[in-house]
C-alpha cells in the first residue's frame, strides 16, 4: 500500500527547489485570502487549477473532487443558515467554499510534485532544526508501513469475526480497540532497537549535518518567485482600490 | 514547559515522536471510520491516541500528536487551517501530562487507569485537553473567516472527547505496562532538570480549567451573536482566555512526575531504569 501522493512527473514544476514550493503554496494560501468577491476567487482557482495542469497533476485532482464538492456544499448551506438565511449568504457562502477549495487545491498540488524527503530537507534549510525535520520525514516513511500493518490486521481481526458496521455509536468505537492495540505495540516496541540503530549510525554525534539530497535554487525558481512577488503585489493593489471585495 | 525543547537531546523521545506520528496518521487510513459529514465528521478511532501519547511519552506525545495531524492533513487536505490544527493538536497531547500531574501531586503519579480515581482522572483530562484542541482550532479557522466559532467547536470536541473517552482508557490499561516495561515512559527518559518545575500547581491547575471554560463560552457567545466569524470577541477574548490556558501549562511544571519514578527507582531492590541520550 502506498498512500503517497507524489506523482513523478518529469515537469519544471516537480524540479522546483522545495523551499520554492513551499513559498508557492504559502503565497497561493495568501492570495486566496485577500479578496472576498466569489468572481476573483474563481480567477485566482482557475490559476491554480492551471498550474497543477502544468504540473500534470490533475489526476490526484480528480480523487478528491467528491470532497471538494461536498466542502463546497456543506460551506454555503452553513453561511446560508449562520448568514441571516439570504442571498447574501449564499453568496458569502460561495466565495468561502471557493476560497477553502483553493487552499485544499494548492496543498494537493504541493504534495502531488515534493518527495516527503524533499519536504524534510526544506523544512531544515528553512531553518527548522534537524531532529524535529528527521521526525517528520521518518513519520512519513513509516505511515506506509503503519497503515498496511493496519490494514492486515483488520482484515485478520474480520475473518475471525470482528463485525465494525453493527451496534450502536459506543459498540463501534470500542470494536476498534482489537486494531489499535496491535499496531501501537507492533509499532512501539521497536523504539530501543530504532535508537541504539542511530546513535550507532552518529545520529547527534555532530551538530552540522550533511544530507545526500542536494536542493539548489535555479534560475527557475528565480522566475517563479518574481512572478509569485508580481502576482501577490497585483492583487493587493487591486484589493487596496477597491476590487475584489 | 522547557522539556519541549530539551526533550530533542534524547534519541529516543525522537524516535518516539516519529513513531506516534506515524501511528497517529497511518491510523487515519485505513481505518476510517464512518462519516456522519463526509468530509468533515467521522468516527476516527486515531482520536483516542493524542491523550494517550501525552500520558505515556510527555512531550514526545504532544509533539508526534502535532506531526500526526499535519501528516494526515498531507493526505489531501493541507490547508492553512492545518496551522491550527498542528498547534491543537499538540495541546491535546501536552495538558493531559501536565494535569496529572496536578491531580496527583504527592502521591502515586504512575498515569495508568487501574483505579476509578485514575479513570476519573483520565476522562477529566480528555475533556480539557480535547476543549482547549477544539477551541484553539474553532479560533483559527474563524480568525481565518472560514466558519463561525461554535460550528467548528462542536465538531472537534465531541469527536476528540467521545472517541478518548471511550477507547483511551482501555488503550491506556493495555499499553501502560509494556510501555513502562520497555522504559519509555517520559519519565524514565527525562532528567528531572530537563523539565521545568511547577509553580503555584494548584493556581494553574483552576487557571487552565478557567481559561479552557471561558475560551468555550466567550467564542459560542460571541460566535453566535455575529454573523462574522472574525468579529472582534472571538478573536480577542477567545485569544485572551487561550493565553491564560498557556500560563497555567508553564505553572503546571512536569519535574515532580520525574523525580517521583527516580526515588522509586533508588529505593533499595528497585530495577534501574536506564536514561539513555
Amino acid at each position: 500500500m502506498d498512500p503517497s501522493l507524489y506523482l513523478d512527473r518529469n515537469t519544471w514544476v516537480h524540479r522546483l527547489d522545495p523551499r520554492t514550493k513551499m513559498l508557492l503554496l504559502i503565497a497561493t494560501f495568501v492570495l486566496a485570502f485577500v479578496f472576498l468577491n466569489p468572481v476573483y476567487e474563481l480567477v485566482i482557482l482557475a490559476l491554480v487549477v492551471f498550474f497543477g495542469y502544468l504540473a500534470k497533476v490533475l489526476s490526484n485532482l480528480r480523487r478528491i473532487r467528491f470532497i471538494l464538492i461536498v466542502i463546497a456544499i456543506f460551506t454555503i448551506i452553513i453561511w446560508f443558515i449562520f448568514g441571516g438565511g439570504n442571498l447574501g449568504g449564499v453568496i458569502y457562502g460561495i466565495s468561502i467554499a471557493i476560497r477553502i477549495d483553493i487552499t485544499i487545491i494548492a496543498g494537493m498540488i504541493f504534495l502531488s510534485t515534493t518527495r516527503n524527503e524533499e519536504v524534510a530537507i526544506g523544512l531544515v534549510r528553512l531553518g527548522i532544526p534537524y531532529r524535529f525535520g528527521f521526525a517528520v520525514s521518518t513519520a512519513l516513511r513509516l505511515v506506509p508501513t503503519i497503515a498496511s500493518t493496519g490494514l492486515t490486521i483488520g482484515q485478520a481481526q474480520r475473518s475471525r469475526g470482528l463485525d465494525l458496521d453493527s451496534g450502536n455509536l459506543i459498540e463501534r468505537i470500542r470494536k476498534y480497540v482489537p486494531l489499535l492495540v496491535p499496531v501501537f505495540v507492533s509499532t512501539i516496541r521497536s523504539t530501543n532497537v530504532f535508537s541504539m540503530a542511530l546513535e550507532s549510525k552518529g545520529f547527534g554525534a555532530s551538530p552540522k549535518r550533511t544530507f545526500y539530497l542536494q536542493p539548489t535554487i535555479s534560475w527557475r525558481d528565480g522566475v517563479v518567485l518574481a512572478v509569485l512577488v508580481a502576482l501577490l503585489v497585483a492583487a493587493f493593489v487591486l484589493r487596496a482600490i477597491g476590487f475584489g471585495g | 514547559m522547557k522539556e519541549i525543547f530539551t526533550m530533542w537531546r534524547h534519541t529516543q523521545m525522537v524516535v518516539l515522536v516519529a513513531l506516534s506520528a506515524a501511528i497517529y496518521a497511518a491510523v487515519l487510513i485505513p481505518f476510517k471510520g464512518f462519516a456522519i459529514v463526509p468530509g468533515f465528521i467521522e468516527i476516527r478511532p486515531a482520536n483516542a491516541f493524542p491523550v494517550v501519547f501525552g500520558l505515556l511519552f510527555g512531550p514526545a506525545g504532544a509533539w508526534g500528536s502535532a506531526i500526526g495531524n499535519l501528516i494526515g492533513d498531507f493526505f489531501g487536505t493541507l490547508t492553512l487551517g492545518s496551522i491550527g490544527g498542528f498547534v491543537g493538536n499538540f495541546f491535546l497531547g501536552l495538558l493531559p501530562y501536565k494535569v496529572w500531574g496536578a491531580f496527583f501531586r504527592g502521591r502515586n503519579m504512575e498515569t495508568n487507569v487501574d483505579t476509578g480515581k485514575r479513570l476519573l482522572a483520565y476522562v477529566a483530562v480528555t475533556v480539557l485537553a480535547s476543549a482547549v484542541c477544539a477551541a484553539i482550532i474553532s479560533w483559527w479557522i474563524a480568525v481565518l473567516g472560514l466558519y463561525p466559532f461554535q460550528v467548528f467547536f462542536a465538531l472537534i470536541f465531541f469527536n476528540n472527547a467521545i472517541i478518548g473517552g471511550v477507547i483511551g482508557p482501555i488503550l491506556l490499561y493495555a499499553f501502560y505496562p509494556r510501555v513502562k516495561r520497555w522504559g519509555l515512559l517520559w519519565t524514565e527518559i527525562l532528567e528531572p532538570e530537563e523539565v521545568s518545575a511547577s509553580r503555584l500547581q494548584r493556581i494553574g491547575n483552576l487557571l487552565v480549567w478557567i481559561g479552557t471554560i471561558g475560551a468555550v463560552v466567550v467564542g459560542v457567545f460571541f460566535g453566535l451573536s455575529s454573523k462574522n466569524p472574525g468579529t472582534p470577541g472571538v478573536v480577542i477574548g477567545v485569544a485572551l482566555f487561550l493565553i491564560v490556558v498557556v500560563i497555567a501549562s508553564l505553572m503546571l511544571g512536569g519535574r515532580e512526575q520525574v523525580e517521583a519514578v527516580e526515588a522509586e527507582e533508588e529505593e533499595p531492590g528497585a530495577p534501574r531504569v536506564s536514561r539513555a541520550r
